[in-house]
């Protein structure tokens, strides 16, 4: 019992990076009508940038949630670069394209290369870690639950509920976030009712690159950081999105969270008889995948927006 | 009578097809112009061209002074022109709110005073505020489209097909709710399938067919003309 529950909780912190890489990539699929294969890249961006900014401003005093306030500056940047980047190659490569849907998705492959040759050519490839102090399981879930859960681990959860937390406020409660929905509604329309569609697809790329930065900086706090960290899990995020429904920014989260649930419990099958390790996680993830597109061919949230 | 909207002699379609053809077409200040036409004459085509969102091959919109031809429809709102499309007319996935507040994104005060005043004259639409535009049925929905063009108070009104796919007795709310806006002095360009209706309502009408006008004038001039009636009233004389 207390595996399963451990299980869970691992699946938790990943399932919050999944999350947050999710919602951009629906968000952006929806409003600028394009499946980004940079994405998972932007999320590198945001480790690097956090990174940087972390050596420079670690010393700054003071923790919260178990983390120097630092790293928070060095999350906020990272976030802001990512954003700076994407609206820079949207402006400069994927806007003046005038290319079928499947042209932009090659020239996003292309622009992943060129931000993860750009990692690579600055930072190398060695493994790198912010300088956060590592501590131990936190004593009170151990000694309540009889799990080992770090205050990172925590911290994670508790910052990716803030900012799912957040898009969806942004989404309900503000004219940027109805006339974001409006466009994935019926972009003919929006433009009918005045809404310049360009500024708006801007500040999708805007928000829906930060919190996948802020899904990078995570992943790097979680385990370590690479210049392919990122790409790594698109696929992943790809499935994660699809599973939830393509274009549903509410079936992305649910589509995120459960995917990284499913990937982290993978190694449960084997008190089920089904001996699989941890490496298979993927494979599990979009076999389950295939089975819920089969039943609902939309996704879980499929029309439901 | 001013002319508030002047298309001349435009040619306009889509990708290579042309649809228009050397189109003329007028709309006075304060008047209801009803377009008619069998389907596919390209009525629909005209108000897309004046409204940008195709783009005129040849010829001229003209708005007031102004050649509007070709500018982007999120800016012809901002200079006094509504649009309400035949079809997807509504954003089903937002509440009846948030569509009447897309329809004012352009205007620069609060748009408080002017849904509540939509809300005081379309009822239907204050009972369902908070409910999902796709639960409407066809009539609401036409209602709500209207509504969404009338938040930004346009000058020039062009709506296709208001009545389209609605039961009679609806349909004619419809047309009094188009003529109360014209009363309240916006002028209108309206398509209609229903031509005897349609033009019914109208100061003058065109006829439209294969993207040509065919015949104009006073609307009452069309409806007895036994030509158009023959042609493209589906016969018989108005009792
Ligand atoms: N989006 C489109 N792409 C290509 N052709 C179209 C499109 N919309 C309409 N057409 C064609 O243009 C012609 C005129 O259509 P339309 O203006 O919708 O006619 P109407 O409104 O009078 O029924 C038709 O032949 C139709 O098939
Ligand atoms: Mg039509």
């Amino acid at each position: 019992m207390a595996s399963i529950l451990q299980f869970i909780a691992n699946g938790l912190v990943f399932s919050s990076i999944i999350v947050l890489g999710s919602i951009g990539l629906s968000l952006v699929y929806s409003i600028a009508d394009f499946a980004n294969f940079a994405h998972g890249d932007t999320m590198t961006i945001g480790a690097y940038g956090a990174l940087v900014t972390f050596g420079l401003v670690g010393g700054v005093g003071g923790t919260f949630l178990g983390l120097p306030l630092g790293f928070y500056i060095a999350l906020v940047v990272g976030m802001g670069l990512a954003a700076v980047v994407a609206v820079i190659t949207h402006v400069f490569v994927y806007r003046p394209l005038s290319t079928t849907s499947i042209g932009l998705l090659i020239t996003s492959i292309g622009v992943a290369f060129v931000y993860r040759a750009g990692l690579q050519a600055i930072f190398g490839t060695d493994f790198r870690n912010y300088d956060v102090p590592r501590s131990g399981p936190l004593p009170f879930i151990q000694d309540s639950l009889g799990i080992a859960v770090t205050a990172r681990g925590l911290a994670i959860v508790v910052l990716a509920a803030i900012l799912v937390a957040g898009t969806h406020a942004l989404l309900q409660y503000t004219t940027l976030g109805r006339k974001m929905r409006a466009m994935a509604d019926n972009p003919d329309l929006a433009r009918v009712s005045g809404i310049r569609t360009k500024r708006v697809i801007l500040a999708t790329w805007v928000i829906g690159s930060a919190l996948a930065a802020a899904g990078g900086v995570f992943l790097g706090l979680f385990s370590q950081i690479d210049p392919r960290i990122g790409f790594d899990l698109l696929l992943i995020i790809f499935a994660a999105v699809i599973l939830g429904g393509i274009g549903s920014v509410y079936g992305a989260m649910l589509g995120g969270f459960l995917i990284g649930m499913i990937h982290e419990l993978t190694p449960l099958l084997k008190d089920v008889g089904i001996p699989i390790g941890i490496q298979y996680a993927p494979a599990v993830a979009f076999v389950i995948m295939v089975v819920v597109l089969l039943a609902r061919p939309r996704g879980i949230a499929g029309e439901l927006t | 009578m001013s002319r508030v909207l002047d298309v001349q002699s435009v040619d306009s379609g889509y990708g290579d097809v042309q649809v228009l053809d050397d189109l003329s077409l007028h709309l006075d200040e304060g008047e209801i112009a009803c377009l008619v036409g069998p389907n596919g004459a390209g009525k629909s085509t005209v108000l897309k061209t004046v409204f940008g969102m195709l783009e005129p091959w040849t010829g001229s919109v003209m708005l007031g002074g102004r050649n509007i031809g070709g500018m982007a429809p999120e800016e012809i709102v901002r200079i006094g022109v509504g649009y309400v499309p035949q079809t997807e007319n509504v954003f089903g996935s937002l509440t009846i709110d948030e569509n009447l507040r897309m329809g004012g994104v352009a205007r620069g005060d609060d748009l408080d005073p002017v849904i509540e005043e939509l809300y005081d004259r379309f009822p239907i639409l204050t009972e369902k505020k908070k409910a999902k535009a796709r639960t409407l049925s066809g009539g609401q929905r036409q209602v709500l489209a209207f509504a969404r063009a009338l938040v930004m108070e346009p000058d020039v009104l062009l709506i296709d097909e208001p009545s389209a796919g609605l039961a009679p007795n609806t349909a004619a709310e419809v047309f009094e709710d188009v003529q109360t806006v014209n009363e309240l002095g916006t002028s209108i360009l309206m398509v209609e399938q229903n031509a005897r209706e349609g033009l019914g309502i109208s100061d003058r009408g065109y006829v439209l067919d294969q993207g040509t006008v065919e015949f104009e004038g006073d609307a009452d001039s069309l409806l007895d003309d036994p030509e158009v009636s023959e042609l493209y009233l589906g016969g018989g004389t108005r009792h």
